[in-house]
């Protein structure tokens, strides 16, 4: 990135009791860009969150907005407007009164203060709502208030604490587009925390996967999908199959590995340094496997097993196929243009869909 | 803690309501205690009079607390369990009591069974000696099982209806379900419930002043030794016993229910009916509570007949004679007014304050400061009056209005109820509402002010309502803090009642009852309908 890190993380350490819930964590987000923190619950990324905010001060650390350290500003001077998982809508107030709060402790009032609340209103498609009571809407309308209330007071930086994980999932796809809009049309820099990892992928410009309190990984979307750093965030982020393997020879940017009986050679991970002999694990992503005729050829390498069950989703139709007593996940994509498989079947692997990931 | 130190505003606040805890509730009681010093306490343990008070006031409060909750219990049981007619009816009378001085049940007493009582006198004739231990018994048990009643409905009303459903469903009979269910859960709340009204009972000064006689208890003691022999002395340290018993009482009852000291009477909804009792206890059910109403009835009955006809029950002409008092004493009305209006508001929004402060910070020293907070609950009022007489009683502080520190008093005495509303309220509230107002550049003041003050009007009400009531019903607190200027309606009342002037007496306590009637129903109107919250308010 040309310009300095709109925030930036050093170092940061938050115990609870001599635990420590967020363990030396540092990051960069450039300015203008979807950052999200993901993952399980007590992974520290709302704690994160929450001392970006400074409702929880850090241990040790420092954090950094726009060049200037932050962390002895009180919370209402940050300019980091939060959008909260439960909206912490003023219930006493109308939507109007909600999204101007704002405002008024800025000391906006008046004619000012409407113009900009039906603004705002109009940007979140709330065009009229301003007069109801927050208990008079649904779910999704007060999440559209908790964000144009936030949205209002031009936050330097946004952060979203789980803002959709009480919605329904149609709701919830839905307005993730939208996020995703108003964030490209404010060019303002927004710190997401989710546990959903499809919520993650979709909305992001980078990612950091968070698991006990430490960063595991942070890139774009493509890289934590198809080039996981650990098992676990192979894991955590869809279906997954994770087959042990032992690296038989190194050749500069390439390595020959082999489990049971096979051979493949797979790209090593940038950064990593494979050993010759070392334990790995072979990520492979269901989609990314053919399924085959057990009589069928294939490029590549050709993986024999038995179809233990399958499970019609619709819009695919997942295997379970078992290889040398490994259940492998071959997801069929279009399910509907060909009879399902049983018995022997073939499970074709092509090397380059193959991502090593050097742990054990 | 560092949140303090970027808020100096917070800080300020912060030290103001420590400083008011440690000047107006700690340091009075601390002169108290310490008044007689140690030659003094040596000196009153060997030769004083308490031992004959202290067995006195023991004996007293166990026999009247039982009763007390006896009835209270059937009150309470037939009022939440059975499905008897004419509940709005016995839920306004039971409320009432609780808003009068509890010594009125004396005054109507001696207006009934006294020499000249209407029963004694004017119906067989007799001038009997009804003062003693028997006559305070009976006084405190119908004074007091309104109390019980209140503090026992609300624990009933707690118990989940859905259990008592389910045994019901199981196959468990009416009274098997209150055995073997509704007992087990709620007997926590109702030991608190017992010992909560043992405390009143055992500050109960009215009462024990004037039917008690030669059967002294610790708080007529203390008042005697200083009325009669200006031995503060003495009274610190009658006191000091007293306040060690209280204590007692009330460390035992927060070890029973966590220390909630508040009862809602606007008698909630329940989104499950509980299961119906048979019809034999229904009809006991009614039959209990109309005769308990009866009680009061006759009480109250009684003072308003005596204030309206020129001599009760011989003398029947209607007379206003009685209200002339009124105008001789309009000062005492106008400063119960005034100062329960003032310590009402005051006591509310420092109540709301101070549980912010505890409830949302993280500082040091905040469980010290919610236990001084809660204290002044199990505080006799003699004692705390007695604690400003002493501490602020001084020549350098002549400059100060005797009205002003009794709003003081007032307000610091009453603060608990208000104090833990709030904090139940507070807890209530997830903290994301105040963090939604400081994300949005609002400061802890002001999200306080703009968000969580408006959360919490219930909390308000309680604690406003509660320190009203109580400001227009004690006597104990304020029979050693009054002066001719400063004077109220409850120690007019007990004044016109040691002359024996019966229908002056009753008519200041019609006049007195239906005034705190008018603000509270003015500011039930006020807040809209949601119902009166009431603080277990006492003598």
């Amino acid at each position: 990135m040309p310009d300095v890190a709109h925030l930036r993380l050093s170092h940061v350490i938050k115990r609870f009791g001599g635990v420590a819930a967020v363990d030396d964590v540092s990051f960069e987000v450039p300015k203008g860009s979807f950052a999200t923190l993901l993952g399980p619950s007590g992974c520290g990324k709302t704690t994160t969150l929450r001392m970006i905010a400074g409702f929880y001060d850090p241990d040790e650390g420092d954090i950094i907005v726009s060049g200037r350290r932050i962390n002895d500003l009180p919370a209402h001077r940050r300019g980091t407007a939060m959008v909260f998982q439960d909206y912490a809508l003023f219930p006493h107030m109308s939507v109007r009164d909600n999204v101007g709060y704002g405002l008024g402790v800025q000391g906006i009032r008046g004619a000012e203060r409407a113009k900009r609340v039906d603004e705002t209103l109009v940007f979140v498609g709330l065009k009229g709502m301003g007069d109801r009571m927050p208990s008079q809407l649904s779910g999704g309308q007060q999440q559209r208030v908790a964000v144009a209330r936030a949205l209002i007071v031009r936050p330097e930086i946004l952060l979203l604490d789980e803002p959709l994980s009480n919605l329904d999932a149609k709701l919830r796809e839905q307005l993730r587009s939208e996020m995703r809009d108003l964030q490209r049309r404010l060019g303002m820099t927004f710190i997401y925390v989710t546990h959903d990892q499809v919520e993650a992928l979709s909305l992001s410009d980078w990612i950091a996967v968070m698991n006990n309190g430490k960063v595991e990984q942070a890139g774009d979307p493509w890289q934590i999908y198809y080039r996981p750093r650990t098992t676990f965030i192979a894991d955590f982020i869809g279906a997954v199959n994770l087959v042990p393997a032992s690296v038989a020879e190194v050749r500069g940017e390439t390595a020959v590995v082999s489990f049971g009986e096979h051979r493949l050679t797979v790209r090593t991970p940038e950064g990593i340094a494979v050993t010759s002999g070392a334990s790995v694990h072979l990520c492979v992503r269901p989609e990314a496997l053919g399924l085959l005729p057990p009589d069928a050829v294939a490029e590549g390498l050709v993986v024999k097993g038995t179809v233990a069950r399958r499970a019609f989703l619709g819009d695919l139709m997942r295997y379970w196929v078992s290889v040398d007593g490994r259940e492998w996940i071959v997801d069929q994509a279009d399910p509907g243009a060909a009879s399902p498989l049983e018995g022997t079947v073939g499970i074709a692997v092509r090397p380059e869909r193959v991502h090593l990931i050097a742990e054990a | 803690m560092r949140s303090l130190r970027r808020e100096p505003a917070l800080l300020v606040g912060l030290l103001a309501v420590a400083g008011l805890v440690l000047a107006f509730i700690v340091y009075p009681q601390v002169q108290v205690v310490l008044t007689p010093g140690g030659g003094g306490y040596v000196d009153f343990f060997e030769h004083g009079n308490w031992q004959r008070p202290l067995q006195n006031s023991l004996i007293l409060t166990a026999l009247s607390t039982t009763t007390a909750v006896a009835l209270g219990f059937v009150y309470a049981y037939a009022m939440v369990y059975s499905d008897m007619p004419w509940k709005p009816f016995f839920r306004l009378v039971g409320i009432l009591p609780l808003l009068s001085p509890p010594f009125v049940v004396a005054a109507a007493y001696i207006l009934l069974f006294g020499p000249r009582g209407i029963v004694t006198y004017g119906v067989f004739g007799q001038s009997p000696n009804i003062l003693g231990l028997y006559g305070i018994w009976g006084v405190q048990t119908i004074a007091f099982f309104p109390f019980a009643y209140q503090l026992i409905a609300d624990v009933l009303s707690r118990s989940d209806a859905r259990m008592e459903q389910a045994a019901r469903n199981l196959g468990a009979g009416a009274w098997d379900v209150f055995r073997s269910v509704t007992l087990p859960l709620t007997r926590p709340g109702l030991g608190a419930a017992i010992l909560t009204t043992a405390i009143y009972v055992l500050e109960d000064f009215g009462n024990p002043a004037l039917i008690g006689g030669v059967f002294t208890v610790l708080p007529t003691q203390a008042y005697g030794l200083i009325s009669g022999f200006g031995d503060i002395s003495g009274a610190s340290a009658v006191s000091s016993i007293l306040l060690a018993l209280a204590l007692g009482l009330y460390v035992a009852k927060i070890r029973l229910d966590g220390g909630r000291s508040y009862v809602t009477v606007s008698g909630r909804a329940s989104s499950m009916p509980r299961p119906p009792v048979p019809r034999l206890v229904t009809i006991f059910s009614f039959v209990a509570c109309l005769s308990l109403a009866g009680l009061i009835f006759l009480v109250y009955g009684t003072l308003i007949a005596s204030a309206v006809t020129a001599h009760f029950p011989t003398n029947l002409t209607p007379t206003s004679e009685y209200f002339e008092y009124l105008g001789a004493h309009s000062l005492s009305l106008q400063n119960t007014l005034v100062y329960g209006l003032s310590a009402a508001s005051v006591s509310a929004l420092l109540a709301v304050f101070a549980g912010f402060l505890v409830q949302r910070g993280s500082w040091r020293g905040r469980r010290a400061l919610d236990f001084l907070l809660i204290m002044p609950a199990a505080i006799p009022g003699l004692f705390f009056g007695l604690g400003y007489v002493v501490s602020f009683n001084k020549p350098w502080l002549d400059w100060l209005d005797r009205g002003v520190l009794i709003i003081i008093a007032l307000t610091f005495w009453n603060i608990p109820v208000g104090y833990q509303a709030t904090v139940a309220g507070l807890r209530q509230i997830d903290r994301s509402i105040d963090e939604a107002a400081t994300s949005l550049g609002a400061s802890s003041l002001r999200g306080f002010r703009d968000v969580i003050v408006p959360m919490l009007g219930g909390s308000l009400r309680v604690g406003f309502v509660t320190t009203f009531v109580r400001a227009v019903t004690t006597l104990s607190l304020l029979i050693f803090l009054f002066t001719p200027q400063t004077t109220v309606a409850t120690i007019t009342i007990f004044q016109l009642v040691n002359d024996f002037n019966w229908g002056g007496a009753a008519a200041f306590t019609v006049i007195d009852v239906t005034m705190a009637i008018i603000v509270l129903v003015t500011l039930a109107f006020i807040g809209g309908r949601r119902g009166l919250a009431l603080g277990a308010a006492r003598a």
